[in-house]
């Protein structure tokens, strides 16, 4: 099975840390780079600044893990949608912006492709892991609503992280599609 | 008999919903407001909670409507990511 991790910033990175064991072959994409600030949030090392995040990743996770994983660090668009997701038997939005998640759900939709959202409050309290047959976009109070700080939400992210790991984990055991929400009290199977 | 699901500020509950009318969203809404006000979820007890609370929040409605979630937005993102961090979700 082939997972591709599309964005791999707080959630992509944490969940892809928590996805090192799986029987699977994980690819990122991600076109941004390592910032000082987003290993206090990110599961990215300090050797890991100034790197593309994808490539960062797949460092990581070779020299930490053994685990050889495949990046590509570019931005996902419909013109290149294809080219990154073709060969993928499930994807995961864990994107920061809703142009991009549109892109992989219109993909979806058009090819059947199995795919997994997911997202955090603003405010860091809440997270939703969904899949594609139930996924609409909440709309913003504000554009450009930040959604992750300095690692303000590291314990929440840390839940949803592994959160999306058990997901994609039950889904590669035997297909099982689940939807949870992850609030600081609990994590709820919702689907 | 339906379920409504509240999460508020990282804390979540269930509350009973013992009615048999279809409840709009301003409905649902109202209804946290008091619940939570007063004290009939355990763990989620806001005496002073706005009217407005959950003005912005999402409601989600899973099977047929018997289960009701009242959560915060996630929001996905911008449509062009300017967020002063930067980063991915």
């Amino acid at each position: 099975m082939r997972i591709l991790i599309c964005g791999v910033g707080a959630l992509g990175s944490t969940a892809a840390w928590f996805c090192r064991n799986l029987d699977a072959e994980l690819a990122f994409v991600d076109f941004d780079k390592v910032e000082s600030k987003n290993v206090m949030a990110q599961c990215f090392v300090k050797a890991s600044i100034g790197k593309n995040k994808a490539e960062a990743l797949k460092a990581q996770m070779l020299t930490f893990f053994g685990v050889k994983c495949e990046a590509f660090s570019v931005k996902l668009a419909e013109t290149n949608v294809e080219q990154l997701c073709g060969r993928a038997d499930l994807i995961v939005d864990a994107f920061d912006n809703i142009a991009s998640r549109m892109v992989l759900s219109a993909y979806a939709k058009k090819t059947g492709k199995a795919l997994v959202h997911a997202a955090v409050s603003g405010d860091g309290t809440f997270g939703i892991v969904r899949w594609d047959e139930h996924f609409a976009p909440d709309a913003e109070d504000a554009a450009g609503q930040a959604t992750c700080e300095g690692g303000e939400h590291l314990p929440l992210i840390g839940v949803l992280g592994s959160s999306i790991a058990r997901v994609i984990q039950d889904f590669a055991k035997d297909g099982t599609k689940r939807d949870v929400m992850i609030s600081l009290r609990d994590v709820r199977t919702t689907a | 008999m339906a379920v409504l699901n509240i999460t508020y500020n990282g804390m979540s509950a269930d509350y009973p919903l013992d009615v048999q009318v279809a409840l709009s969203d301003v409905d649902v809404k109202r209804i946290a407001v008091e619940v939570v006000r007063a004290g009939g979820l355990r763990g989620l007890q806001v005496p002073n909670l706005p009217d407005n609370a959950f003005d912005n929040f999402v409601i989600d409605r899973f099977d047929r409507g018997e289960r009701i979630y009242l959560r915060p937005k996630v929001p996905f993102g911008s449509l062009s990511c300017d967020c002063e961090c930067e980063c991915e979700s």
